[in-house]
């Protein structure tokens, strides 16, 4: 202990070590059968499962399906978001009705609207998407418009001084001012939207032979496929790390930690 | 440079929850071009408005500001305002980016914004910060960024809000100096307000001062003193005594105002 201070303080190392003490307990229960199998597979089965479904070229059309899916809710998501934030700044009366809608949409999850969704826009693409972008934008709205609320005056007074004006003065003072807020509201609708995603498709399964993982996690546990269905919780799990301990993190350090807007974890 | 600024007749009122406050009244004098004024009045006696509505930040109840032959309506880079605040520099850019950025905002062409930045960076003694970003420097060395900043955009006029307020007295000595060097060098008119005597006198070809609730001009004192001005000689010690004067009549009241001056104290 006394001689790598430095390595067991590092928090990413910590990190790891705990996910695979982790694994060592479950491949543990796993081997000594205290459970069957087929409820209870053992990591070589479950990494079997995953090399022959990305062999075959499924897990990676699924995954693909699945982003291609949370990429078009993110996108209309934030689109919405940004217009809707844009007239509620030039209007209090638009303001004030989109605090309203928030208000009532925003602590309705997403797979509440499921049966709803069904009935109006059918089992298809478009009724996922739906509830895709009904995860995104009200975190969305509700932070941007916090954060375009918090810009400091001196600052808006400095990009009007220089002599910015309308549009140009949200885009070079106002967003990056309120990247802080318009950061979290982004990372709270990517884990919604991620959330939802693979409730939805579990509900509305494929649509043609297009599914995603979700759907594929529900086929697999159809075939009592229990390996097949922990490879592709696996390959969830994987794209939530990278994308939210990876990308919104690398990003964060880039942005808001880089310009000393928020507190940093030292 | 272009000509004279003048203030004519000008008059603010605030209308808020607390009822109505008269800020200016009044107020009417003009400057000539390359001129230095510094404005001196205890707190809450409308030094701020005065040149907010200088800068165009603040529309006036009655009369109007001229620059030259333009009225002014509108904030512009013709008259820029050095806040007191110490977050008028975007904290998403290096000190440089600032001072490029304005100069891209003001049209300048590309191949000189560098240049033209650096040089005005070495004037208030950043060099070595170029790349730092803003919350990496001290608060005086913020200042000096901003002073930087609309140095380099070459305005009209500088318009400088107590930026020296809240920095210690070894500092803003040595700010105060580089200032009056700086604009023997760039030619700018500049008002600067401050509340502090010896400051004023410092720096002021001449010294307005304001009384206080509502706001008006007492006296505009001329300061024939040559530069650099050293406090110690009697000829600043008698103008220094006659400033405070023309402070204390407004501070223990004409009479019948008792009440005004209470809350517009210091
Ligand atoms: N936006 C506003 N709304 C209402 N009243 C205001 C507003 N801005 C200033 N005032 C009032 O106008 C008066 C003058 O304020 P101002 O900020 O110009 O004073 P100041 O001389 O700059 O004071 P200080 O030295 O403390 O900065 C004060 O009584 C203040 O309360
Ligand atoms: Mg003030």
């Amino acid at each position: 202990m006394k001689k790598k201070p430095s390595l067991w303080k590092n928090h990413t190392f910590r990190q790891v070590l705990f996910v695979l003490a982790f694994l060592a307990i479950w491949e543990i229960v796993a081997l000594s059968k205290i459970y069957p199998p087929l409820l209870f597979p053992d990591l070589v089965s479950i990494l079997k499962a995953l090399v022959e479904s990305t062999a075959s070229g499924e897990m990676v059309q699924r995954t693909w399906y699945s982003l291609y899916l949370i990429l078009m809710g993110l996108g209309i998501g934030l689109l919405i978001s940004f217009v809707m934030v844009a007239l509620a700044m030039v209007s209090d009366i638009f303001a004030d009705f989109m605090e309203a809608m928030v208000a009532i949409n925003h602590p309705l999850p997403g797979v509440a609207l499921l049966p709803i969704t069904l009935l109006w826009f059918g089992s298809g693409e478009w009724g996922i998407i739906f509830v895709l972008v009904h995860s995104v934008v009200w975190p969305m709205m509700l932070n941007t418009y916090a954060g375009f609320r918090s810009v400091s005056r001196t600052q808006l007074e400095v990009g009007r001084n220089i002599g910015l004006r309308g549009l140009r003065l949200v885009t070079s003072v106002m967003v990056p001012a309120a990247f802080p807020y318009i950061f979290t509201g982004l990372k709270i609708s990517w884990a919604r939207a991620w959330r939802s995603l693979v409730a939805a498709e579990m509900i509305f399964g494929a649509s043609g032979k297009d599914g995603g993982l979700g759907w594929l996690i529900y086929q697999r546990r159809f075939f009592l496929d229990t390996p097949g269905v922990f490879a592709a919780l696996g390959v969830i799990i994987l794209i939530g790390i990278v994308v939210e301990s990876g990308l919104f993190t690398q990003l964060e350090k880039r942005t808001v930690q880089r310009w000393g807007m928020v507190v940093t974890r030292s | 440079m272009a000509g004279r600024m003048k203030v004519e007749h000008l008059w603010v009122r605030f209308t808020g929850e607390h009822g109505e406050v008269q800020a200016l009244e009044d107020i009417d004098f003009s400057v000539e071009p390359g001129e230095f004024i510094t404005v001196l009045g205890p707190s809450g006696c409308g030094k701020s408005t005065l040149i907010r509505s200088i800068a165009g930040f603040q529309k006036p109840e009655k009369g109007r500001i001229l620059v030259g032959e333009r009225e002014v309506s509108d904030p512009g880079p013709d008259r820029l305002m050095v806040f007191q605040e110490f977050d008028q520099l975007f904290p998403w850019r290096t000190v440089l980016g600032n001072l490029t950025y304005a100069l891209k905002v003001k049209g300048v062409a590309k191949a000189e914004r560098e240049e033209t930045a650096r040089r005005f960076i070495r004037m208030v003694g950043l060099e070595g910060f170029e790349k730092a970003f803003p919350h990496q420097l001290s608060g005086g060395m913020k200042q000096r960024g901003a002073i930087a900043r609309s140095l380099a955009l070459n305005p009209e006029i500088l318009l400088m809000d107590e930026p020296f307020g809240s920095l210690d007295a070894q500092t803003r000595a040595i700010l105060q100096a580089e200032l009056v060097r700086i604009w023997q060098d760039v030619g700018s008119t500049i008002i600067f307000i401050t509340h502090n005597i010896q400051e004023a006198i410092l720096l002021g070809d001449r010294v307005i001062v304001m009384g206080t609730r509502p706001g008006t001009i007492k006296k505009i004192v001329p300061v024939p003193l040559p530069r650099p001005r050293l406090p110690e000689t009697p000829e600043f010690m008698a103008l220094w005594h006659e400033l405070y004067s023309q402070l204390e009549v407004h501070r223990f009241g004409e009479n019948g105002k008792v009440e005004s001056l209470v809350s517009g104290k210091d």
